[in-house]
């Protein structure tokens, strides 16, 4: 199953409020009932909290769970 | 109910939607009548004669002759007489070239045909089209037998033709009169003999020594063809029986010589096709102006047939309409999804999209029951682990939360002394205690005031959500809590406002006895303020799960009248009412289908709506349908006028949870005891921010969480162009994430949006512990 790669914020200037660093699109993996995934979501590089941003989740994240549970 | 194939046999086998129309099943070819006159009616005769000639072993002779035995079985007879089936075959051989029958490849036995009738021609051709060498023996002419029969052939090339095809497909001709020796050769040297008991009638026994199923006689000969007789012994052609006759024989010919079982699956056992001709106009037979059909007058002659279908159940219901078939092809599709062990169930959503609210059960001739066939299945997708996750998690937590500390409550009547027993207990519902908590309250202090022995009250979830869901198991632990409950307060009767309810009640505690509010009402003095301004009539909408509830109907009629209501009955009342979408939790598994049973159940009925059932009476509004419940005409609510009350939309979701936990705090309150109110969440939620939460079925608590945790922790993302903030929590299996920003000492939300993957980074503390376990 394919995601595609990249997943930038929505929009807007997006910084971690902890660390006041700008994000950066890190590549890691997501996990869903015993798969997982490759992807880059925007991250603080200090402290690594990560953004799923609103159109993944509701757009590819929202298929792929669907897929899997049917399976 | 058990998923293995002879269940599934035994069910599908119920609908009759594949069985053959009566003008097919008369047919010894079983000529696909429907299928002709399609193409008939639309002048498809290429297509048509294809049919024609796949079905007809010679459709030169048969179109000819046959005395149509489909015509006197059509279902038009009574509606301007049957179709033309016979001039329209006959009009389609005349206007189209014979598509030509490929030979299949010579197989291993011969077989012998004795005698060149009609039935001996037609065995022939069935078994030269299957690949078998073939030899007719005849005496003197080929056509004498046939031309002496149907006279009608003498002037007809479609007898030549057909004789041209039989030599096509190898069939040899061989002149030497059928005699007992010949017999006795051919049964020697042959692997099967057709005897033509009209052209070689002498050697035919008599009609009670050969099987009238098979055409068997004896040995490896069958028998086939003879005339028919009248009472009076006078004898006469049939040539559809004779052919039939033929064909019959034909296949047991083909078994004798594979030596396999003359009997075993030789007809399918099917039910007759169900049709309704409910609505359906007159149309008088065209006749030939001529001798024969024109094209425009075959073409109308044919645009008459009714193309009997049964889809009697499927023509009412938007679910069933939505994957293209019938239950019949359902019921094997989900078979099918039960028996995969690798690969994608593609027959959840199927499974999960129907209201289980016994529709068609009721509708169909034989009682097809989609419902118990859905909840049998989402029981064993339960069982064996393949339910996914989130088709009923919403509807599952609604029901834990309103059945859990926050919103349910058990208070004895006030009136009686510490400790005695209530004659009865007023359960509402958890979804009437969401939406309409004051009337709750009204409709209770009725009931205490005018039933003797002291009303209880219990606010809780029936359970019923369980049931949908296939969760046997959580139903039955949820059922002894209720159980236990009643028993507490002494077995009292149940008084139930929700029809659902009461079937989940029925279910949970067999012993109680379970009445609905409406036919208690109905015996006692009309609440004081009880009415109507609304003048024009009202369509009763009854809720799916009264559909067997008589009494619950009658009440509710009973008691609308009384209040000054005029009533009219919609299309579909009663024991065939529609489902509001609310059943079965397809609101939950397949929203948009839910609202499209809404939707279609909201156009259904003329005026403004009544509805006895909280969900059916929420569900229309949101459908913009006006559309009153029965107690907005007997605790009509203060200043608001019957006009409002329809117009209202219903509440929420979140504002479903926070109503219930409000009417419990109302009610603790006044029993005397404190709850602490629900912590005020200092946060502005516009309303179409609320909106957009309510679609994706995100609540409002779990939102004023996730703002709560990530305040707490200063772990959210800023956006440096508008101030706006994002964070995360992962309270269960969901991801929630919220954008908001300060407004003055307080925040105002943004958007909210969630997901089931687990992100690294992202969710909190909560993210921890999950991946730690
Ligand atoms: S009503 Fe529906 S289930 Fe019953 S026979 Fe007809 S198509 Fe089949
Ligand atoms: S109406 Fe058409 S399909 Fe129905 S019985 Fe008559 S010919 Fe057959
Ligand atoms: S929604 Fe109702 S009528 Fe439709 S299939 Fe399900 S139980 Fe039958
Ligand atoms: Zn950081």
């Amino acid at each position: 199953m394919s995601m595609a790669p990249d997943y930038p914020p929505d929009g807007g200037r997006w910084i971690c409020a902890l660390c006041r660093e700008p994000l950066e699109q890190v590549k890691m993996q997501v996990f869903y009932l015993n798969s997982a995934f490759d992807v880059s979501l925007p991250s603080c590089p200090r402290c690594g909290i990560t953004m799923t941003p609103k159109s993944l989740a509701e757009g590819k994240m929202l298929e792929v769970e669907a897929l899997l549970e049917d399976k | 109910m058990k998923f293995d194939q002879a269940h599934l046999h035994e069910i599908e086998s119920r609908c009759t939607q594949e069985s053959p129309p009566r003008c097919q099943g008369l047919c010894p070819f079983q000529l696909d009548v429907r299928a002709f006159l399609a193409a008939m009616a639309e002048s498809r005769h290429a297509q048509a004669r294809k049919i024609l000639d796949r079905a007809l072993p010679l459709p030169g002779i048969l179109t000819r002759i046959c005395d149509h035995p489909c015509e006197n079985a059509c279902l038009r007879q009574g509606l301007g007489g049957s179709l033309a089936i016979s001039k329209l075959e006959q009009h389609c051989a005349a206007v189209a070239e014979p598509s030509r029958m490929l030979p299949l490849p010579p197989k291993k036995f011969s077989l012998a045909v004795l005698g060149s009738g009609l039935a001996g021609l037609v065995a022939a051709a069935e078994l030269a089209r299957k690949g078998y060498p073939v030899t007719i023996f005849y005496r003197d002419e080929i056509t004498a037998p046939l031309v002496t029969r149907f006279p009608s052939l003498k002037a007809d090339d479609g007898l030549a033709a057909d004789l041209e095809d039989l030599s096509r497909l190898r069939v040899t001709f061989e002149e030497s009169c059928p005699d007992a020796a010949l017999l006795a050769r051919c049964e020697a040297e042959f692997a099967g003999v057709l005897l033509d008991a009209d052209a070689a009638r002498s050697l035919a026994p008599q009609e009670d020594a050969i099987d009238g199923v098979t055409r068997h006689w004896r040995g490896n000969v069958c028998c086939a063809g003879g005339l028919g007789r009248t009472p009076t012994g006078h004898a006469f052609p049939e040539a559809a029986r004779q052919a039939g006759e033929g064909r019959r024989a034909a296949q047991t010919l083909e078994r004798l010589a594979g030596k396999v079982s003359l009997m075993a699956a030789r007809e399918k056992q099917q039910g007759s096709l169900h049709v309704s001709l409910e609505g359906i106009v007159p149309v008088p037979r065209v006749e030939p102006a001529g001798g024969s059909y024109t094209p425009e007058e075959a073409r109308a002659e044919a645009a008459r047939c009714l193309q009997c279908q049964c889809l009697i159940c499927v023509r009412e219901c938007v679910y069933l309409q939505k994957y293209k078939g019938y239950p019949r092809t359902y019921a094997r599709q989900i078979y099918n999804n039960a028996s995969i062990v690798q690969g994608f169930h593609t027959a959840n959503a199927l499974i999960n999209g129907c209201s289980l609210c016994g529709r068609c059960e009721q509708l169909c001739p034989e009682h097809f029951s989609m419902a118990d066939l859905c909840r049998a299945a989402r029981e064993d997708m339960v069982a064996r682990s393949y339910m996914p996750a989130a088709a009923h998690e919403f509807a599952l937590e609604d029901m834990e939360s309103a059945s859990g500390p926050e919103c349910a409550l058990a208070l004895n009547d006030v009136s009686l002394s510490e400790g005695a027993a209530p004659a009865w207990l007023f359960f509402p519902g958890c979804q009437l205690a969401a939406s309409r908590g004051e009337q709750v309250i009204a409709l209770h202090a009725h009931l205490r005031e005018h039933l003797p022995g002291g009303v209880a009250l219990y606010l809780s979830c029936c359970g019923i959500p369980a049931h949908w869901a296939g969760r046997q198991a959580m139903f039955a632990e949820h059922s002894s809590v209720l159980l236990k409950q009643w028993e507490k307060f002494g077995r009292p009767g149940i008084v139930a406002a929700c029809s659902s309810c009461m079937k989940a009640l029925r279910l949970a505690l067999s012993e109680a006895r379970v009445r609905s509010a409406w036919e208690i009402l109905n015996a006692l003095p009309l609440p004081r303020r009880c009415g109507t301004d609304f003048s024009e009539p009202l369509s009763v909408h009854d809720p799916c799960t009264a559909r067997h509830d008589a009494a619950w109907r009658n009440a509710v009629r009973d008691l609308a009248r009384k209040c000054g209501a005029r009533l009219e009955e919609p299309r579909l009342s009663g024991e065939k009412t529609s489902c509001c979408g609310y059943g079965g939790l397809v609101s939950c598994a397949r929203p948009d289908l839910a609202a499209e049973m809404s939707a279609d159940r909201a156009a259904a009925l003329p005026h403004t709506a009544l509805a006895s059932c909280i969900m059916c009476r929420d569900r229309l509004a949101a459908q913009g349908k006006d559309c009153l419940h029965l107690l907005d005409l007997l605790f009509p609510r203060p200043a608001m006028s019957g006009k409002d009350a329809a117009r209202e939309k219903g509440p929420g979701l979140s504002a479903r949870r926070a109503g219930r936990a409000a009417l419990r705090r109302l009610l603790r309150d006044r029993a005397g005891e404190e709850t602490p109110a629900l912590q005020p969440p200092g946060m502005r939620v516009p309303p179409e921010t609320l909106a957009r939460l309510e679609d994706r079925h995100i609540l409002l608590d779990d939102v004023t969480q996730a703002v709560a945790w990530t305040e707490r922790s200063g772990q959210y993302f800023e956006n440096l162009e508008n101030g706006h903030r994002l964070g995360s929590f992962r309270p269960r299996h969901v991801t929630f994430w919220v954008e908001y920003s300060r407004e003055g000492e307080g925040l105002v939300l943004h958007d909210a949006w969630c997901h089931r993957m687990k992100v690294p980074g992202s969710g909190g503390a909560a993210v921890r512990k999950e991946e730690s376990a």
